[in-house]
């Protein structure tokens, strides 16, 4: 097809530039071409020919066949089993949770922990009940949305996770997503919970985002033409997601992120990401105000720039690549948090210099069709600096020197692809009250057949 | 001079329509043989599963979605088969070509009638396919159906190699009726033998070959067999003897190892697909191995 230009080019070059010179040799052209324009229709005209031959012996070869069961006429089955409506879903799920300190007392040395971050409550507690819907909704967009109903202090809760619409095949591998959608941040974090391989959060998720960070806006992204996988992206949002905090007019955060990944032969699987996100909080409240003399204790705020850099890593392998029997995944995380601002308290205030980091080590091994099991390490650590160490106590940033650490053990039966029974075992020094954790959960998925991600 | 320009502006001409390609992402490497078979070098194929892969369990890997960006077709089998990993490689591809509903997406089941399907969808008789049983490439007359199909497919998306893709389909349709002449009359001792098998992946190979299916030890499709599922069928066994039970060379062969050792009829691992074994290298080979693996199993 490219050559059409060069070819046109050509056809000029060699008409104009030779016309008014050389006549004769124009009539000759044109009768040559006539020539192989004749000579090609008669081609075409023998293959016709050929075509009808072979079609009848085919034919002939069909009636030869008796014994070729009469084949049933192509149909077109509508193979869709939700007709028009979105394909819907749920996802419940339940916990016993036991603990060997008072979870109410919880805390990450270094992190201030948002309302949501805790723990669960001791005994029998139901977890976050998810509706999902997602459908194409036309030629152009596809759309989904995530309702999730919890119980908060005696109340239920209704939370819109996720609602978005995105581009189906916008062009040459990008994708447009508008809305509210888990960021793009680390490799946990666009995966739904009920999708972790455990039955919390890494720490270092519950310690920056209180488990997840979620953003209002949009996303951009572009998968590269390349044999390698490489995809490129960003998304902008509001801003008002922990920890980003307050009302912006504009675009309150941003984030760049960059994909790649591939095989090594058909066992093994990788991928590896970087992202890099940058918001600027106004009044990012920290839950852990003391109160001075009596009366509600008044938050400490933060008011300036953060930026948190995350790098993720990701392997699986199966035998021969196929997952249903046996497979083992490696999932690790690091995050880095920068803050760069001043904290206000009452009428006090102080410049401040945060740093928080951390990851995690996760391995799966799924050793037969319905069983896996897994094992985890968290660490954090964080350097703060303020030119008031009295606010940094208020807003229960005062680690010094401790870094916390958790080792998590889990098993998990798997009657079918929709139900998991999961047993989970914590060994948690988030803090120097070191703290035993049992966790035993159900999750189960009903409706639609969803598709999971990498 | 101008008689070799002419003539190698008709090259230009023509080597740029030779050289229009199709690339296709087969879901299946009997879709990737197919394409093969019926494109010729005018088509790339690549194939995202081998044959010792469970096509319902794949992962949305990276490279998949690499290779769905840069396809100009899918070939692929549907009746949701594939609905754990392939809506979601459409959708990251950002490649409008491959979209449901476009020129670019073709699954082979919608063009030919499925059996089992079933009456009742409720998730506790197993992992149901709610459009029938899809595993259609057990079945040679129902793979040329989805040949025919698909090399109109090929013309509509690649119009400057019709004439070459109707030659090659032709070739084909001749060569594939008489191997299943050849298979069929091969064949005819096995009709009516009893088998069992471990997972219903076989349907179609047992309709085209009027084989008795005896008892399925998947009780519930997806779902391992417990013993005491096994143990009646072991008596089932006893009443309505097999000669011989088979499963997919991807699928652990517990289950049927088990039956073995409790009733002494032979097992085989059947290829189901290409590359389930060595020796089922392309189209014609899948399927002189299968029969012929059935045949020796069945002495």
């Amino acid at each position: 097809m490219n050559s059409k230009t060069p070819l046109a080019a050509m056809i000029s070059f060699a008409l104009f530039s030779t016309m008014p010179v050389y006549a004769d040799d124009l009539d000759a052209l044109k009768a040559e071409l006539m020539q192989m324009r004749q000579d090609y229709e008669q081609r075409i005209a023998n293959l016709e020919q050929r075509l009808k031959q072979t079609e009848t012996t085919a034919k002939q070869a069909q009636y030869d066949v008796a014994e070729v069961k009469s084949a049933p006429a192509p149909i077109q089955v509508t193979q869709n089993n939700s007709r028009f409506n979105p394909a819907i879903s749920a996802v419940l799920n339940g916990k016993f949770s036991d603990y060997s300190n008072d979870p109410d007392d919880y805390e990450i040395s270094g992190f201030s922990l948002g309302e949501e971050a805790g723990l669960a409550r001791e005994g029998f507690s139901l977890g976050e009940s998810e509706i999902i819907l997602s459908a194409n909704v036309d030629q152009l967009f596809y759309g989904q949305a995530t309702i999730a109903l919890h119980d908060h202090e005696g109340e239920t809760e209704v939370e819109v996770e996720e609602a978005f619409i995105e581009t189906l095949g916008l062009s040459n591998g990008m994708t447009l997503r508008a809305g509210r959608f888990f960021s793009p941040i680390g490799y946990l974090n666009e995966k739904h919970i009920h999708a972790w391989n455990f039955a919390d959060a890494p720490l270092i998720y519950r310690g920056l985002f209180g488990n997840q960070l979620s953003t209002d806006g949009l996303k951009l992204s572009y998968v590269l033409p390349t044999d390698q996988y490489i995809e490129i992206g960003g998304t902008v949002g509001n801003g008002d997601q922990h920890p980003g905090s307050g009302e912006h007019n504009g675009v309150g955060d941003w984030l760049v992120f960059a994909k790649t990944g591939g095989d090594i032969g058909s066992n093994h699987n990788w991928q590896l990401g970087l992202s890099h996100w940058q918001a600027s909080p106004d009044d990012r409240e920290y839950s852990g105000g003391h109160a001075h003399g009596g009366g509600e204790a008044e938050s400490v705020a933060f008011n300036g720039d953060t930026d948190i850099t995350n790098l993720s890593f990701i392997y699986k392998w199966a035998p021969n690549g196929n997952f249903k029997q046996e497979n083992f995944t490696l999932v690790s995380e690091y995050y880095y948090l920068h803050d760069d601002g001043k904290l206000s308290h009452e009428d006090e205030l102080a410049s401040y210099d945060g740093k928080q980091y951390g990851g995690f080590i996760e391995s799966i091994y799924q050793f037969a069709p319905q069983w896996k099991t897994g094992l985890r390490y968290d660490w954090l650590g964080s350097k703060h600096r303020a030119s008031d160490d009295e606010l940094l106590e208020d807003a229960d940033l005062d680690a010094t020197g401790f870094n916390p650490q958790r080792y998590s053990l889990v098993l998990d039966w798997l009657p079918s692809e929709f139900s998991r029974i999961r047993a989970q075992v914590n060994h948690d020094r988030s803090s120097r009250e070191d703290d035993t954790q049992l966790l035993l959960q159900y999750t189960i998925s009903i409706g639609a057949h969803g598709a999971h991600s990498f | 001079m101008k008689s070799f320009l002419t003539t190698s502006l008709f090259f230009i001409l023509f080597s740029a329509t030779a050289q229009a390609e199709i690339n296709i992402f087969a879901c299946e490497p009997e879709w990737a043989a197919l394409s093969q078979e019926l494109g010729g070098n005018k088509v790339t194929t690549y194939s995202a599963t081998t044959g010792l892969q469970d096509p319902h369990y794949i992962q949305a890997r990276p490279s998949l979605i690499a290779k769905a960006r840069r396809a100009d077709l899918l070939v692929c089998t549907g009746a949701e088969l594939e609905a754990g990993w392939l809506p979601l490689l459409q959708r990251k591809s950002g490649n409008a070509a491959i979209q449901q509903g476009a020129p670019g997406a073709f699954m082979a089941t919608d063009y030919v009638q499925l059996t089992a399907i079933p009456t009742q969808l409720d998730r506790s008789q197993g992992h149901i396919h709610a459009a029938g049983n899809p595993h259609i490439q057990t079945s040679p007359v129902m793979l040329l159906e989805v040949a025919k199909i698909l090399s109109m497919r090929f013309q509509q998306l690649d119009p400057d190699n019709q004439v070459y893709y109707e030659q090659r389909w032709t070739n084909f349709e001749l060569r594939w009726q008489a191997a299943i002449n050849k298979w069929q009359q091969q064949v005819a001792a096995l009709q009516g033998l009893p088998i069992v098998i471990q997972h219903n992946s076989w349907d179609y190979l047992i309709d085209w070959l009027k084989l008795e299916k005896v008892a399925t030890l998947e009780i519930k499709p997806g779902v391992p067999p417990s013993i005491v599922d096994l143990n009646k069928i072991v008596k089932q066994l006893e009443i309505t003897p097999a000669s011989v039970v088979i499963h997919a060379a991807y699928q652990s062969p517990r289950a049927s190892d088990w039956l073995v050792e409790k009733t002494g009829i032979p097992k085989v691992a059947l290829p189901f697909t290409i590359g389930g074994n060595e020796s089922a290298s392309d189209l014609f080979s899948l399927f002189d191995n299968t029969l012929q693996l059935l045949l020796d199993a069945s002495k």
